[in-house]
């Protein structure tokens, strides 16, 4: 009796045991085919279920029971249900949605990367570009980021709008004064500043502790700089109105010399290569490095940590365009996005379905929409004192938690609207030198042209030039390595890329 | 005639087959438990394998399996035939050849010395101690790794900065990026390696040293007469199993360890497929090449069977 009594109580074990693992590839489908279902079954009353996919910065994004959120439903009127994926590995996690070939209905693309252009290839996103124009916000696009973000002139995605002279370089303006030195005009005054950065004690402990610049792993601020030197953006055009890659122009040596120059006399970190970007501003926060190349409006962010330290020293920071060089003032400028909003075809099924969609990213260009998503709700998340508009999540996480993130849906078309905060002497400063930036930055000819080899070996083609140039900097190959890696680049593909961008560029003149 | 040949082979066939039933049914509950685990493995290990014919298709996870292109061979040709395949596989080969030179004996000597501990209480502690690096993520190990090696701070550099008056730059150089590699796997996986070992050693017949001290063996004597051999047959099976892996230099160490710098020995197959598949988006070739991988690794391990064989050891199959 008790023998048997035993097997049923392991038959039974076992039976629950196989309906898991029944269950759970069950419970996959069906929650596929829920929100299939929910956009398929889509009456005109009835609100439309939305997946949005946006990154996120904080390591607490809002839930789906935020009230921000729920306004931004009503305003909208959408359900919508937000996909937040660490900016730290975006990348690899929009990869890896694409390759699943589930998509969500909107999707951020951080850029025309290899696997969105093929994916566009293979129709895995809408063209939205002729619909633009039925919508009032939609429509007041700038033609020329427009083009910047098409593949070959078609648009896939929304563009999320930002200054196209973002660049510049970050300074601590306590160190100046200290040492009693003046901004730099000039490539030879940075590259004092710099030496005394190192070598003058700027910080005054008498201590041996502080060095130049701070460089990461990631390789933009050798791209910035070496536009001061007259290096074209990514493509030159030559007299005969052919385009060649910037490591093929003649101020590129000169930059690259000086990169060596700073690297071997100590004046950026030694350990760059290395470096996680993501604690790339740590050391000009510690006072153990003066100067960042980084977007301008770092330059507030860094200054508020300081200042939180040590609200002694109240201004500690300052911030230039770009430095003069033989060749001139020269800047390196954004492609005035960060990305874009594209609508997927997996889920979005029918052109109606799809015009709902275009429909939501139009409101979210509204200005109530826009305070809303940046700002939050008045009363609860903020409050007009006297006119002005004081924030209050800034203290509180929890208020913080319902509302950050949600900007990242936005696209700011025409211009932003939402709530800012009163303006400090330094945000002042960056906004002007973003605006100034405008007439010194280089545009790159091959913006808008989509190579086919590039999307396939792109990836490869970049990492030679980026590691060589890396290796010459700090010495492990010399001008003959160099060139050898450029041969390299040709025979792995760069020929053919460079003779396709030269077609398309006749192509469109 | 025929008809009754049939027939005499059916007479014959039926209580065999029956008696074959009748055992299953006898044993029902053995089977009954057996059964999750082949689900398992039929669902999320067989099932997944049919994946593999993408390599020799145009695939694209929009048009799916059945309305993609079919190319052939053409992703394999131009692997063999691209510039970066040689450079892949000396890296791979190099790298996976240290593992077996230096990380494989690793825990067969940590387990001889542990074996010689005769405090029970202290072998034990030792034991777990030596487990617990096991646990850690790569990402973690890549970190401390960084904490210690960097130069300007590093731990490790303010030592030898201080002893030979010069700092090494572990982290960006390619001539130390394999010793680099190695030592992190050792350092993680070497107590975990160990417990096979000792469950091997546990098994060994305690007469047999005691017959060797009445021979008048010495320490080392015995190890090499009574231990060793007694683990003989386990490390031939390791081996072989660990030749089946030879190319699997794990993506998430390299991966997180390579930088500008050293790339050019980083580049492995793993890191390939990562860099051709995933940020690409070249999802045929990448399975192409990770194909080629795992029949390298079929053939090396039916090869190593084969010869462990052919020298008198049980083997695998």
């Amino acid at each position: 009796m008790k023998a048997k009594w035993f097997r049923y109580v392991i038959l039974a074990f076992l039976v629950v045991g196989i309906l898991l693992v029944a269950g759970c590839s069950d419970d996959s489908e069906t929650a596929g085919n829920d929100s299939g279902g929910d956009s398929d079954g889509e009456s005109s009353g009835e609100k439309m279920n939305l997946r949005v996919f946006v990154p996120t910065f904080s390591t607490e994004p809002p839930t789906d029971d935020s009230p921000v959120l729920k306004k931004i439903e009503e305003y909208t009127n959408k359900d919508i249900t937000m996909e937040w994926v660490p900016n730290s590995n975006l990348e690899d996690k929009f990869n890896i949605t694409l390759s699943s070939g589930d998509l969500p209905h909107v999707m951020y693309v951080p850029s025309k990367s290899p696997s969105f252009i093929s994916a566009v290839e293979d129709g895995a996103f809408w063209e939205i570009g002729p619909y633009l124009e039925d919508y009032p916000n939609l429509s007041q696009a700038n033609d020329i980021i427009l083009n910047n973000s098409s593949i070959n002139g078609k648009v896939y995605g929304m563009y999320r709008a930002r200054d196209l002279g973002r660049n510049g370089v970050i300074i601590r303006k306590d160190w100046l004064e200290n040492l009693g030195l003046e901004e730099p005009k000039t490539i030879d005054e940075f590259y004092n500043m710099l030496k005394a950065f190192t070598e003058e004690d700027p910080d005054g402990n008498g201590q041996d502790d502080t060095y130049g610049m701070v460089v990461s792993k990631y390789e933009g601020p050798w791209d910035v700089m070496q536009t001061w030197f007259g290096v074209p953006n990514k493509w030159g055009e030559d007299e005969n109105g052919e385009l060649y890659p910037a490591f093929m122009d003649d101020n590129y040596m000169e930059a690259l010399n000086f990169f060596k120059k700073l690297y071997d006399e100590g004046l950026v970190n030694e350990d760059f290569a290395v470096m996680d970007p993501a604690q790339w501003s740590e050391p000009v926060v510690a006072g153990e490095a003066g100067v960042q190349v980084n977007v301008l409006d770092e330059g507030h962010r860094i200054q508020e940590k300081i200042v939180d330290a040590n609200p002694d020293n109240a201004d500690p920071i300052t911030v230039i365009k770009s430095v003069e060089t033989e060749a001139g003032l020269n800047n390196l400028p954004t492609s005035g996005y960060s990305g874009m909003l594209a609508v997927s075809k997996t889920s979005v099924k029918s052109e109606e379905e799809l015009k709902q969609v275009l429909d939501f990213l139009d409101k979210m260009n509204d200005e109530e929409a826009q305070i809303l998503a940046e700002n939050g709700i008045e009363g609860q998340h903020y409050e007009i004192v006297d006119g002005k508009y004081e924030s209050k999540i800034t203290d509180d996480a929890a208020l913080k938690a319902e509302v950050d993130g949600f900007n990242q849906m936005l696209m700011y078309l025409p211009e932003p609207k939402s709530l800012k905060a009163e303006s400090t002497p330094l945000r002042e400063l960056e906004e002007t030198l973003k605006v100034e930036n405008e007439d010194i930055v280089v545009a790159n000819p091959a913006e808008s042209y989509i190579s086919e080899v590039y999307s396939k070996k792109g990836q490869q083609l970049d990492n030679i030039i980026i590691d060589a140039r890396i290796k010459y900097i700090v010495g492990q190959i010399d001008e003959a390595g160099l060139e050898e890696a450029v041969e390299r680049w040709k025979s792995s593909g760069g020929t053919e890329y460079m003779e396709e961008i030269n077609q398309l560029h006749q192509d469109a003149q | 005639m025929e008809n009754v040949q049939e027939q005499s082979v059916k007479a014959v066939d039926q209580p065999r087959k029956k008696s074959k039933w009748n055992q299953i049914l006898k044993e029902k509950w053995l089977y009954l438990m057996v059964l999750p685990g082949l689900i398992y493995f039929i669902l999320f290990k067989y099932v997944p394998m049919w994946g593999i014919v993408i390599a020799f298709q145009d695939y694209s996870p929009f048009l799916g399996v059945w309305n993609s292109e079919w190319v052939g061979f053409e992703h394999f040709q131009y692997f063999f035939s691209n510039p970066d395949f040689f450079r892949l596989l000396r890296n791979t080969f190099i790298l996976a050849l240290y593992d077996l030179v230096f990380f494989f004996p690793a825990p067969i000597i940590l387990s001889l010395m542990l074996n010689e501990i005769r405090l029970s209480f202290y072998k034990r502690t030792l034991q777990t101690l030596v487990y617990v690096p096991h646990f850690m993520s790569w990402v973690i190990i890549a970190s401390v790794s960084y904490v210690f090696l960097t130069t300007g701070g590093g731990v490790v550099n303010e030592l030898l900065s201080g002893l030979i008056g010069k700092e090494v730059n572990f982290l960006s150089s390619p001539d130390w990026f394999r010793p680099m590699i190695i030592g992190q796997i050792m350092w993680k996986e070497t107590g975990w390696g160990t417990v096979i070992f000792l469950a091997a050693l546990a098994s060994v017949d305690q007469e047999q040293y005691e017959a060797a001290i009445v021979d008048g063996a010495g320490r080392f004597r015995r190890l090499w007469h009574v231990t060793l051999p007694a683990l003989r047959s386990t490390i031939v099976i390791l081996l072989i199993l660990r030749l089946g892996n030879f190319l699997d230099t794990g993506f998430q160490q390299i991966y997180l360890m390579s930088n500008s710098l050293n790339r050019s020995v980083a580049d492995v197959f793993d890191t390939y497929v990562y860099f051709v598949g995933i940020t690409e988006g070249a999802f045929s070739y990448s399975t192409a090449v990770g194909l080629f991988k795992s029949i390298v690794g079929i053939v090396l391990i039916v090869g190593a069977d084969r010869l462990a064989k052919k020298v008198g050891e049980s083997g695998l199959f």
